[in-house]
């Protein structure tokens, strides 16, 4: 559920957040782009820059980090599957859903003063500056949070390698025990 | 005479097509009226922007069931992203991915619509005779003992031992094989939805069916042939292709409250009461441990309800309080309600097999809007106000309470940050509870109310029979015209309002 996670954000709303945080990127625009640094290329992507895939790459993995799933499990890319997802959607939801990876990516900056982009934040700091927006006061930025949420844990709690971890036999249609 | 169901993404239509009743919507309230009219003789085309699934391709997978049979593929909110707002897309509309619950509207709520909003023919004698056929198209049945799983009985368990009132309720399940993936379609087609009852009846009478068929406009609605314009989407449902035009004298519009009211806002056609008066009910999930397996996942999902603290006479809101459901969720949903994201989340995750869960659910004034920005795209406006968030604590006691009563070991409210109680000693807590846009992981299920029937053009945006005020032949069938909740669960109110109004419609 909730699929199209960013219903709710508009070009304005992201801009005011960034500005009233201090104008530290409307300042500084220059440092932070060299702050992000460059992203590997990532081939086939459909919506999505090589920056804001490595926003959601980071992100997905500090949520579930390789060795989450018993070994042997097909690997999911998450962040792929948003990219893939977003390719289907109006352009004012992919726009939306970019400027709200643009705002991650620049969250430790921005709303903790620090020298440092999400990406490069340790998986347990990503994890912990996550929250921070899921509780915070800026109900924008708690919408990101949720939308991201909603997004990755359907996915990963809906494919059936995961299920092992909490004993779901599957559903009946497609063979799971009664 | 047999009808048939084309599937736009495969088969163009003609480019231009006239008939007598065009219905825009294919769930309860346009497969009832499509039924009717088409046994009556006349010509009927339902447009469903939905695709047909049914048997194996309902594969009970979250992510791809969603997407496909959910309007804006599950992912459509309130502007404030605080209320999921589930909205069936495909043929047969909600009753293809409800929970099968069944509960008419009342002789309370009939009579609260006549004396408060003026709906005379509204009462509970006129309702019965459409209510009763309601329940003979569902199969209602009670379910017996031995499909009740153990998430329903442990609700019951507690609301027993605290003497509160309870039921299990009606259902329109026949055959069920307990796959627990209701909200996500039977892929055992044990439901006997619209898919499986009106729209074969339509059909053998005659009435054609369009998939895959997005009305985006209505013109000439002062006209004796109103022109709708329609566009193929693609396999998926994703993007529109071709436009094609549809000719009608009369257009039922039953599409639900959201999608109602957004076609006649976007045509501009009906008074400033379009849009206005959204009742979106709002339900709340709570999740429950307990020592030992549960195993929600399987068996019938909600089937007992606490109804102590409902009321159905109110003299302000007709029916309000609140009721407590059991229900249950496979995985991917789950996994998405919870408000801790990985290591927590899985944590939480692990006890799948141990988990109980209810659904707070709420009946509200109607305070929400429905909106179309000049950009074409859709605003659902809604806020719960401070009376709504006492109750919904009020209702989280409760369902601690009765959890408790039934053994549990935690209840846990998935809030940010997330409530855990693990005694009734740690119930002052939940006064804790804000309830602050998206923190909360509230559900709407029956959207109610955007198009609201009045006697007064001043008071609503459709007159008694559905016609939409300022247009000439085209109409309401659906929630849209309820004036304020109807019922717990919609799909019966709205077939017993379909049909009632569908042959008034033909006597008139």
């Amino acid at each position: 559920m909730t699929l199209r996670p960013f219903g709710a954000i508009s070009r304005r709303g992201v801009l005011k957040l960034a500005l009233g945080a201090g104008g530290v990127v409307a300042g500084g625009v220059g440092g932070v782009f060299a702050l992000r640094g460059s992203a590997p290329t990532v081939e086939g992507l459909a919506v999505l820059s090589a920056h804001e895939y490595r926003t959601m790459a980071a992100l997905a993995s500090a949520a579930f980090p390789d060795g989450t799933l018993p070994a042997g499990s097909p690997s999911l890319d998450l962040a792929r599957a948003f990219d893939t997802y977003l390719a289907d959607e109006p352009r004012w939801a992919q726009d939306e859903a970019k400027q709200a990876l643009f705002l991650l990516e620049l969250g430790p900056l921005v709303f903790e003063r620090r020298l440092a982009t999400f990406s490069h934040l340790s998986p347990a700091e990503r994890v912990a500056h996550f929250e921070g927006w899921a509780r915070s006061s800026s109900e924008l930025r708690r919408q990101v949070a949720t939308g991201f949420r909603k997004f990755l844990c359907l996915l990963f709690y809906d494919q059936p390698a995961a299920w092992t971890l909490f004993g779901y036999p599957g559903p009946m249609i497609s063979g799971g025990a009664p | 005479m047999s009808g048939s169901i084309t599937h736009c993404a495969e088969v163009a239509p003609p480019a231009e097509l006239t008939v007598d009743c065009c219905v825009v919507g294919s769930g309860s309230g346009g497969a009832t009226a499509a039924w009717e009219l088409a046994k009556a003789g006349r010509e009927v085309l339902v447009l469903e922007e939905g695709g047909d699934f049914t048997g194996p391709k309902l594969t009970g997978r979250d992510g791809a069931m969603y997407d496909q049979l959910y309007m804006d593929r599950g992912g459509r909110t309130t502007s404030d992203l605080s209320i999921s707002v589930l909205q069936g897309r495909v043929l047969g509309g909600g009753g293809v991915i409800n929970a099968c619950d069944v509960v008419p509207i009342s002789d309370a709520v009939a009579r609260h619509w006549q004396k408060k909003y003026g709906l005379t023919d509204f009462g509970p004698e006129q309702l019965e005779p459409f209510r009763a056929r309601a329940l003979e198209d569902l199969s209602a049945n009670t379910p017996d003992e031995s499909q009740l799983n153990r998430n329903n009985r442990l609700l019951r368990q507690g609301a027993e031992a605290l003497g509160w009132k309870g039921e299990v309720m009606l259902h329109n399940r026949v055959g069920c094989v307990g796959s627990a993936t209701c909200l996500i379609g039977c892929g055992f087609d044990a439901k006997r939805n619209p898919r499986f009852v009106a729209i074969p009846g339509a059909l053998a009478a005659g009435a054609r069916f369009f998939t895959r068929a997005r009305v985006t406009r209505i013109d000439d609605a002062g006209q004796e042939l109103k022109r709708l314009t329609v566009r193929r989407l693609d396999a998926k449902g994703y993007h529109e292709g071709d436009a094609f035009t549809v000719k009608a004298r009369t257009v039922i519009l039953a599409a639900n409250a959201i999608a109602s009211a957004q076609l006649l806002l976007r045509s501009g056609l009906g008074n400033e009461h379009v849009g206005r008066h959204l009742s979106l009910q709002p339900q709340l999930p709570v999740t429950v441990r307990f020592d030992d397996e549960v195993r929600f996942f399987r068996g019938i999902p909600q089937a007992y309800a606490v109804t102590e603290f409902e009321q159905h006479e109110h003299p302000e809101h007709g029916w309000w309080g609140f009721r407590i459901e059991a229900i249950a969720g496979t995985p991917g949903i789950v996994g998405s309600l919870l408000p801790e994201l990985g290591a927590p989340g899985l944590e939480r995750m692990r006890d799948y097999g141990k988990l109980a869960a209810s659904l707070l659910l709420l009946p509200d004034a109607p305070q929400g809007r429905v909106r179309v920005e000049p950009s074409g795209r859709l605003r659902i406006d809604y806020a719960l106000d401070e009376e709504q968030k006492g109750r919904f604590r009020d209702a989280v006691r409760a369902a601690a309470r009765a959890y408790f009563a039934a053994g549990a070991k935690e209840i846990y409210v998935p809030t940010v940050p997330p409530l855990r109680l693990s005694s009734e000693a740690e119930l002052p807590k939940v006064d804790s509870l804000t309830f602050a846009p998206a923190t909360a992981p509230f559900l709407s299920a029956h959207q109610q109310g955007t198009v609201r029937f009045s006697p007064g053009e001043k008071d609503g945006g459709a007159a008694p029979d559905g016609r939409v005020y300022g247009t000439k032949g085209v109409y309401v069938f659906d929630s849209s015209g309820f004036p304020s909740s109807a019922s717990s669960h919609t799909m019966a109110p709205i077939i017993t309002v379909s049909r009632m109004l569908t042959q008034r419609l033909l006597a008139g």
